[in-house]
């Protein structure tokens, strides 16, 4: 039987921009959530972090220039790139391995100081087939947007309903940094991206500094009464060529499973509370819902058509306001888990929900159309 | 009581200048490998490690999203670890733990670079912060050769015994490399010919530095369970460290280098070694300068500070000495830098498991694998035995 694992403190930051540089913004978090667990780095087991070489900040190999301020220096360590999840995952298993009771798990973007994301993301196609047609995660998306309705009879006003929704949590979020009260119609009368996606059912560009501090069951009970347990997690990668995929029927179905697999859910409508999920764009929450088992085939649109999600529904998802209020690349996925661990202390301030959380559901996402995901599952 | 963990088999491309093959086909070729070395097939497979070096060295950013087909990796979990240099080890270190934590049997491990296709010294520079470095610390040997003349006047090293003892080593890797099927450069070289080659960087020549390749390396870890139903000798893992300095060169020492004795440190207590140069069989050492070769050696502990030199004369780290290092032709001979690492560590597993061939160690049976990244800031060790 694997060692459990806990999520004994948490620290972030973000917002669109920020007058302080990225070394005392990363320190900042780190030497939060180390206070808040009261422990010091150099009690620290090991240290990972995540950060992307796709020229963000003009630097490479991240790790390089981020171990000072994550406070890794001589200490045991790694880096996973693309997604920060990934981080939490490698921090807990190196955990569950018995090598280690405590790991720091950090997430580092600064989006102010980045290119445009789709500048960023046209490198995530080949040099010779997808470059120069200048695909990027949005034209994927917007190519993925377009099969869900004509297959499933999905709406344009359905798609933006979910962004109406997240932009109106978010105004509880103080790292939040786009918020708003919207209609359906603003959102879809807003600036066209790639038809038929529009500006507000798009990702913004954004800061977000993460830290979490993990722990064994035995250091974990000592550094905090109320410990979030990481009860499953499962990632899964799809094929490359969006023409080999199923673009409605992808690998989070795989990434869930294994989480669910692990955390003993059966029936996730019933046995999760709450849900942060990934979408940066408006319509991919939707599709997200299918494929975590939220609803059947087809069936997204129904759920936002019932406000079931709503912060005050049955099974809230991004009271936080998602990655479409908030998308700093690289850690959205750490601050996904950050809020997830919040509702479930009861300590998430104005965006806290009505229900009781006692298991959370955290995604996180990178690639064209969704190619790879990460699930993890958090609980009391 | 942590779990045993245990290299299964390895897979190597043919390293060099590979205009034969696209860059998927490249990391395919050593997946393939892989797979005929254990037997396995990619459905036995519970989980992918992916890792390179940053997306200006490869011209495609995340490339585990790329080479998902090529890496056998479509439907399955995946983690992507980068660390610079360090990265074929740090792959390593996450295919261990992952199977350590009992959440997987059976972990691929896939590096790979293709350097042909980038520019490794511009993208090196970047790997500097903007503000301060870049301007000056251009590309790797202008820093590899500041550490080299450090250590040469703090231990009052004479430069004709440091300059003999950095040729000799280079002569030694030369020779090896045609010994090893999937080495890069394989040329005659002598004493002469490394002393008079085209000056780097005072004192660094043109002999002295590893070659851009293009090549890939594919590892497979299991559990015990695993590794003792495939009914051949596999390399356990006895122990793994990994130590990261500060980012600004002249914040730390780097002659009496703390992430490389740290590293070293840790993975030994593991591995309950107490005199490397007696207890370990062979070495694979990062060794893409010669001059940095020997830093390494004394702060791995294989000699005491400052007399690294004269044991290389003496012969102690050749193919015949007390501690062969790299019977591979090292990095010095092949650096394709994402999979460097990782072919430390193929290379180690291939020695303890007596299957190294025409560059085998004879009756190996405890060895060292390292990687260097960053600008002189990471290192990583692990150590692999043929027993559990």
């Amino acid at each position: 039987m694997p060692r459990k694992v806990a999520i004994v403190s948490v620290a972030q930051i973000g917002g669109a921009d920020s007058k302080e540089n990225f070394y005392d913004q990363a320190y900042r978090v780190v030497k939060e959530a180390l206070d808040k667990a009261g422990i010091s780095r150099e009690k620290v087991g090991c240290v990972v972090t995540a950060a992307s070489d796709i020229f963000h900040g003009g630097i490479s190999c991240a790790n390089a220039y981020h171990w000072d301020p994550a406070g890794a220096v001589l200490r045991n360590g790694s880096r996973q790139d693309a997604e920060s999840l990934f981080a939490l995952v490698y921090g807990a298993m190196r955990i569950m391995s018995g090598h280690y009771d405590t790991a720091l798990v950090v997430g580092l973007c600064k989006g102010s100081e980045n290119p445009e994301n789709d500048t960023c993301t046209l490198m995530f196609s080949d040099p010779f087939y997808f470059r120069p047609l200048g695909l990027n995660e949005t034209m994927a998306a917007a190519l993925q947007m377009r099969l869900f309705m004509d297959h499933y009879g999905i709406t344009r006003e359905q798609c933006a309903k979910v962004a109406v929704k997240n932009l109106r949590n978010a105004l509880g979020n103080p790292y939040a940094h786009r918020k708003g009260i919207y209609s359906a119609e603003e959102i879809l009368a807003s600036r066209p991206v790639v038809e038929p996606l529009t500006e507000l059912e798009c990702a913004p560009k954004s800061e977000g500094m993460a830290a979490l501090v993990l722990a064994s069951e035995e250091m974990a009970r000592k550094l905090t009464d109320r410990p979030v347990w990481i009860e499953g997690f499962g990632t899964s990668l799809d094929a490359y060529w969006i023409g080999d995929r199923d673009l409605l029927q992808g690998q989070l179905t795989n990434a869930a499973k294994r989480a669910y697999e692990m955390a003993g859910i059966t029936a996730p409508w019933e046995q999760i509370h709450l849900a942060e999920i990934t979408e940066p764009y408006a319509f991919q929450e939707l599709l997200w819902y299918e494929q975590l088992g939220f609803c059947g085939p087809g069936q997204g649109g129904k759920l936002i058509d019932q406000g079931v999600t709503e912060k005050g529904g049955l099974l809230p998802v991004n009271p936080s306001g998602g990655t479409l209020a908030w998308n700093p690349y690289v850690s959205r996925g750490l601050h996904r888990a950050i809020e997830a661990f919040l509702q479930i202390r009861e300590e998430a301030g104005e965006r806290q929900v009505h229900r009781e959380v006692k298991t959370a559901l955290v995604h996180g996402t990178h690639g064209f159309a969704g190619q790879c995901h990460t699930v993890v599952i958090l609980g009391s | 009581m942590a779990r045993a963990v245990a290299v299964v088999g390895v897979g190597q491309t043919h390293h060099g200048r590979r205009m034969d093959v696209s860059y998927p086909d490249l990391v395919r070729e050593a997946v393939v490998r892989v797979f005929e070395d254990t037997g396995l097939s990619p459905k036995d497979v519970d989980g992918v490690v992916s890792g390179t070096m940053p997306s200006m060295m490869e011209g495609v950013a995340l490339t585990h999203l790329y080479f998902a087909e090529a890496m056998q990796a479509v439907g399955k979990p995946i983690l992507k670890t980068e660390t610079c240099g360090s990265t074929g080890v740090s792959i390593a270190h996450t295919a261990f733990y992952w199977v350590a934590s009992g959440m997987a049997e059976v972990v691929l491990a896939v590096g790979h670079e293709k350097m042909y296709e980038g520019d490794s010294q511009a993208t090196m520079t970047t790997v500097l912060d903007p503000f301060y470095q870049r301007y000056f610390l251009a590309g790797a040997p202008g820093v590899f050769s500041m550490q080299s003349q450090l250590w040469a006047t703090r231990y009052k090293i004479p430069q004709d015994k440091i300059r003999d003892a950095a040729a000799f080593i280079s002569v030694t890797h030369h020779q090896s490399a045609f010994d090893n099927p999937y080495a890069h450069i394989k040329m005659k070289v002598t004493m002469e010919d490394v002393k008079n080659s085209r000056i780097i960087v005072y004192p660094i020549r043109l002999l002295d530095v590893c070659p851009n390749s293009d090549g890939a390396c594919a590892v497979i870890f299991a559990s015990e369970k695993v590794a003792k139903r495939l009914g051949r000798k596999v390399a356990w893992v006895k122990g793994v460290g990994y130590r990261g300095d500060e980012q600004f060169f002249g914040d730390s020492d780097k002659v009496v280098w703390q992430s490389a004795i740290e590293a070293a440190k840790q993975a030994y207590d593991q591995a309950g070694i107490k005199d490397p140069l007696k207890e370990l069989d062979v070495a694979e050492v990062y060794n893409p300068f010669t001059y940095q070769e020997m830093i390494f050696y004394e702060c791995f502990g294989f000699c005491e500070f400052g007399k690294a030199p004269d044991l290389v004369l003496r012969g102690i780290f050749s193919r015949e000495g007390e501690l062969p290092v790299c019977p591979s032709g090292g990095v010095l001979c092949t650096n394709p830098i994402g999979a460097t690492g990782l072919i430390r560590v193929a290379e180690a597993a291939m020695q303890v498991t007596g299957r190294a061939g025409e560059h085998q160690v004879p009756g190996a049976k405890l060895a060292l694998a390292h990687a260097m990244g960053g600008i002189d800031q990471f290192n990583g060790v692990m150590i692999l035995g043929s027993e559990l």
